[in-house]
């Protein structure tokens, strides 16, 4: 029988404010989460290799790496992707990339809608039903017909259903059995510039 | 260490995304096995210069595919490689770090050593790279984003004689350029149209040639166009073609002007016992002005010094000057684990005064 997972595999997230692992095998999962505003770049790999150690395993033991693509920080989800097909090149396994949304929404019943604080008064907001996932958007505010979840959804949120790293994990485990793209950022803000104001001057005959 | 080493560099500080195999046997000449560099002139023309947030977006989904491309053309696999260097610094941070992190992923994978390498250390050690020169020798510096001279007398030993305080000349030639609606990069369209004009027509300032040193200043220069271009405007509506190319000639002059006293300065500041370092490497961009460069190499031909300037191609920011630095650091033991700091600012001399307007958090590079 096929199996319906690859395993085992590495996750990690350095999205927000924090440093987080999973290693998910066959029967077992280790879980690292360390809160951190800064240093991400400094911790990860020392953490992945942490981790993979109190697993009993090594590197050349992966199947695949599991990466959260955001929303986000932008450097923090760079330096975690950045990483992860670092990995990925070195160890010659796939790498997915998991958004923080399809995260959240790991585990909970469906319809679910995934209603998260993007600061700047907007919210990051997504849709899952038994079909599949709706497009994620950016809104000013949102009306929400479904259960949701996420730090934006109000007293009623469900509780996420397992942590950040895990859900990233089993999203990933599932997801590499098929060819995947390499994981990417996944921003729903363009970066932040402007076109120079100041217009160029006529050039005279 | 005497052995054959095979080194990946990997480069993300600004706005080329560069990934290069150098290999090296001690006695000989290294070679650079593969260069790999993905500009981003295009993501950034629209902006009148680089956006830090899109050079970094670019970065993280760029750099593994210029692994792949540098070592399917230098014909290896990463089993032939013996360590890994990567840019850690100084620069855009959001591209060092993307650069600094694939390459701690890509060592952990591959159970190889990494070689953390400052971005300058890279384009100072380049004459080693396709000359074999031996220390001490004097190097110039003048790319969009540096411009400093450097006494170099080992691969971790660097001396800053004088640098510039405000902008590099790069990024004065990118400016007036825009002012100018010529297009980017502004170093050879504002060349070309020098060519045509007069350089005499206006007289702009050589900033600092009246404080004794080697430090250098374009700001001012940049503010003079600007008032000068600004006048044309006001007295007719706009400027000539002719204006134009005066104007670029102008300012080229004053830069090459500039460029050569405080060349002569540096060698002079570098001489034992009256006579000078026996070569002066330039690096960086603005090295491939045809104007700038005959000035340097009249100086350095009155002092009796050599002039070495690189092909462009390992002039301009490449990764394989960060592997050959790192070749060079590797061979004096200088390992880094995956803990080391990508620095957005790290000057090569850390003795060195700061630099004028380098700001609160210390000089820049």
């Amino acid at each position: 029988m096929r199996p319906d997972v690859l395993l085992p595999i590495l996750a990690f997230d350095t999205s927000a404010a924090h440093c987080a692992a999973a290693l998910l095998w066959d029967g077992g999962l280790i879980l690292r989460d360390e809160a951190m505003a800064k240093g991400q770049a400094e911790r990860l790999v020392p953490m992945l290799e942490e981790v993979l150690a109190e697993g009993g395993i090594g590197w050349r033991d992966l199947k695949a790496i599991a990466v959260g693509t955001g929303p986000g920080n932008f450097t923090g989800v760079r330096i975690a992707v950045a990483a992860a097909r670092g990995l990925a090149l070195g160890l010659g396994i796939p790498a997915v990339g998991v958004t923080r949304l399809e995260a959240l929404a790991y585990g909970l019943p469906r319809p679910v809608t995934v209603v998260e604080d993007a600061r700047r008064g907007e919210l990051y907001v997504q849709t899952f039903t038994a079909d599949g996932a709706g497009p994620a958007h950016l809104a000013d505010g949102v009306v929400v017909a479904t259960a949701a979840t996420g730090s934006a959804a109000g007293d009623a949120a469900l509780p996420p259903a397992a942590p950040l790293a895990e859900a990233i994990a089993r999203i990933g485990a599932a997801r590499a059995l098929t060819p995947q793209p390499r994981p990417a950022p996944f921003y729903l803000r363009g970066a932040d510039a402007a076109p120079p104001s100041d217009p160029p001057p006529v050039i005279l005959p | 260490m005497t052995r054959t080493l095979t080194l990946l560099g990997i480069e993300s500080s600004c706005d080329d995304t560069a990934a290069a195999v150098v290999r090296h046997r001690p006695g000989h000449l290294a070679e650079v096995l593969a260069s790999d560099i993905v500009g981003q002139t295009s993501l950034h023309a629209a902006f009148g210069g680089v956006v830090p947030e899109i050079a970094a977006r670019a970065h993280v989904e760029r750099l593994d595919g210029c692994i792949e491309r540098a070592l399917a053309e230098a014909g290896i696999s990463f089993a032939d490689l013996d360590a890994i260097a990567v840019t850690a610094g100084p620069g855009l941070i959001g591209g060092v770090l993307s650069g600094a992190m694939m390459a701690k992923g890509l060592a952990a994978g591959l159970g190889l050593p990494l070689v953390a390498v400052n971005h300058l250390a890279g384009h100072a050690l380049t004459p080693r790279l396709t000359d074999g020169i031996a220390f001490p020798y004097l190097m110039l510096l003048v790319s969009g984003g540096h411009c400093q001279y450097l006494r170099v007398d080992g691969p971790d030993e660097f001396h800053r004689l004088g640098g510039t305080i405000d902008d590099a000349p790069g990024e004065a030639f990118d400016k007036i350029a825009k002012l100018l609606a010529l297009p980017q990069p502004g170093g050879p369209s504002v060349e070309a149209e020098a060519a045509l004009g007069d350089a005499r027509r206006f007289d702009f300032p050589r900033p600092l040639l009246d404080r004794p040193g080697c430090d250098l200043s374009f700001s001012g220069l940049k503010t003079a166009v600007l008032r000068t271009r600004d006048a044309l405007i006001a007295s007719k509506g706009g400027i000539t073609a002719q204006d134009r190319r005066d104007l670029c000639a102008g300012f080229q002059a004053a830069v090459a002007d500039v460029l050569a006293e405080k060349t002569r300065r540096a060698l002079a500041m570098t001489a034992l016992d009256g006579s000078p370092l026996a070569v002066l490497a330039v690096a960086g961009g603005v090295a491939a002005n045809k104007a700038i460069r005959a000035r340097l190499e009249t100086v350095c031909s009155a002092n009796g010094v050599s002039f070495l300037a690189p092909p462009l191609r390992l002039c301009t920011d490449n990764a394989a000057m960060i592997a050959w630095a790192g070749i060079e650091r590797f061979r004096l033991g200088m390992v880094d684990d995956a803990t080391f700091t990508a620095r957005p600012r790290w000057p090569l001399d850390a003795r060195a005064p700061g630099m004028i307007g380098s700001g609160k958090k210390g000089a820049k590079a």
